[in-house]
């Protein structure tokens, strides 16, 4: 048994009843799932053996069957995914740090991702949800699911085809950084695009105010491209005890991180390809592999503030 | 004729462009250097400030207190060279530092919300002079690598253009912390 519920009676009830709820939305949707299997196979049977119309209307009676079981049980679903986001996930948040709450509802806002500037896509379509707060020592911070896309469009003989396309999925983490700035630093993994980009704007011709800031740690200078409005600036925020932290950070997480640091807040972006603190439905709540997997996630986010010291305040800024 | 022609444009192009850019780096490495300059200003400013607070609580700092007002006198000067004060900032850096790590024997001046304001301040003035500096570094480099690299080099002999040397860490600051001496002080 995973060592967060160990000695967390509550939550090891909190489960118990969950599993109950869990099991009925679990055989409901079996059951509906099964029908429309049913139905679906007397179908194909029926077609087989030349019956059209008979084929149709057998399947077609399981099959609606389904459905209705499918509509009925969305709305026990739905209050079940809730339900466990505020109790199983809110309590085990606490047993990390009893500063930390969840808002499943709430996110980060698109006008906050795009201040960060960690993207340059114009975003069409930004969803957002399950917004972690919270607070260790004097360090506050947030952090929430975002996946962000933007639509390409494309003419064919049908019409237009319209596809959408990642700028960004995963978790954005948002913390008060521990010194004042007045201008913006961004951190960028070193891929393709972002390494001839930087390269022309450092050699031809920069199109913005930001420019290249060449750093002198050259593990971190392969690993990311940074950008700054201000050499000086982004060279205090990104001091080499900082740059070693942001590299094991980065080699601790799945994909390349980006980072940047405006006004008094540093962004950073996490790419992930599943999505965090989703109620199981087939998966049984009393040996609950995908909450560790989420406490693992919630822990490493608010490890972030101890492992690039943010709670250290001797640069006047309180 | 016409390829002599072109060949000839090219070249004068590139040369625009080099000599433009050659310009362009000398002028970031001469605004690093007076980034540098400010942020050692604003960090001397602090040490009048600093000297009245502590004088204030302190009874046996006296020697180290009339060594800090009298290089910090030296450094504001304005005759001094760019080096020279570099090094008397490292030297005010070392006794300042010094001075800090004393403060544990004053309860009361540790607790002074002034002092402790003047403290921040400090560390934060050193490592804004720290960016600074490897600011200026990063700018020197570019500026070398542009004058040393080949087709660089050929061109940069003819216009005068000449390598700037890197600033490196003060004597002072370059020692290994010895615990040993900073509490025989």
């Amino acid at each position: 048994m995973q060592d967060f519920l160990a000695g967390n009676v509550a939550l090891q009830n909190t489960l118990a009843t969950m599993e109950v709820e869990r099991r009925k939305v679990a055989a409901e949707q079996k059951r509906g799932i099964i029908y429309i299997g049913i139905g679906i196979g007397v179908c194909i049977v029926g077609l087989l053996l030349g019956l059209l119309f008979w084929a149709v209307l057998a399947g077609l009676i399981p099959v609606i069957y389904g459905i209705i079981v499918l509509v009925k049980i969305r709305e026990a679903t739905k209050a079940y995914e809730r339900a466990y986001k505020q109790n199983v996930i809110g309590e085990a948040l606490k047993f990390i740090d009893p500063n930390l709450t969840i808002n499943p509802l709430d996110g980060i806002s698109s006008d906050e991702f795009s201040y960060a500037q960690l993207f340059n896509k114009q975003i069409d379509r930004y969803k957002t949800e399950d917004l972690v707060s919270g607070k260790i020592d004097k360090t506050s911070f947030y952090f929430a699911e975002v996946h962000a896309e933007y639509k390409t469009e494309r003419e064919t003989k049908d019409g237009t085809k319209t596809s959408w396309i990642d700028i960004f999925r995963g978790i954005v983490f948002v913390a008060d950084f521990n010194k004042h700035l007045s201008g913006v630093t961004i951190v960028k993994p070193k891929d393709l695009v972002n390494t001839v980009g930087s390269w022309f704007s450092k050699n031809i011709f920069s199109f913005s105010d930001q420019h290249v800031i060449q750093l002198e740690n050259p593990a971190f200078d392969r690993t990311f491209v940074t950008y700054g409005t201000h050499q000086i600036e982004s060279r205090y925020v990104l001091t080499p005890a900082m740059m070693e932290r942001i590299l094991y950070l980065n080699a601790n997480a799945l994909q390349s991180i980006s980072l940047s640091f405006i006004e008094s807040k540093m962004y950073i972006a996490f790419p992930l390809d599943r999505n965090y603190f989703e109620a199981p439905i087939f998966e049984s709540l009393l040996n609950p592999v995908s909450l560790n997997t989420d406490i693992n996630t919630i822990r490493f986010l608010c490890d972030i503030v101890k492992e690039l010291d943010l709670n250290t305040r001797i640069w006047g800024k309180e | 004729m016409i390829i002599v022609l072109v060949i000839l444009i090219a070249l004068f192009l590139f040369g625009i462009f080099f000599y433009n850019g050659l310009i362009g780096k000398k002028n970031q490495v001469t605004n690093a250097f007076s980034a540098i300059d400010v942020m050692l200003k604003k960090r001397f400013d602090l040490i009048p400030n600093l000297v009245e607070v502590v004088k204030q609580y302190t009874t046996y700092e006296q020697e180290t207190l009339t060594k800090i007002v009298a290089l910090r006198t030296k450094a504001t000067a304005g005759n001094i060279s760019e080096a020279e004060k570099a090094t008397l900032d490292a030297q005010l850096s070392s006794s300042v530092n010094g001075l800090m790590v004393n403060v544990e024997n004053y309860p009361d001046l540790k607790a002074n919300t002034n002092f402790i304001n003047l403290q921040t301040t400090w560390t934060e003035s050193e490592e804004q002079i720290a960016a600074a500096r490897r600011t200026y570094n990063s700018a020197v480099t570019s500026y070398n690598n542009s004058i040393m690299m080949f087709p660089g080099s050929i061109f940069a002999g003819m216009l005068n253009f000449h390598p700037i040397a890197v600033l490196a860490t003060a004597e002072e600051e370059r020692k290994n912390i010895s615990a040993k001496d900073l509490f025989n002080n």
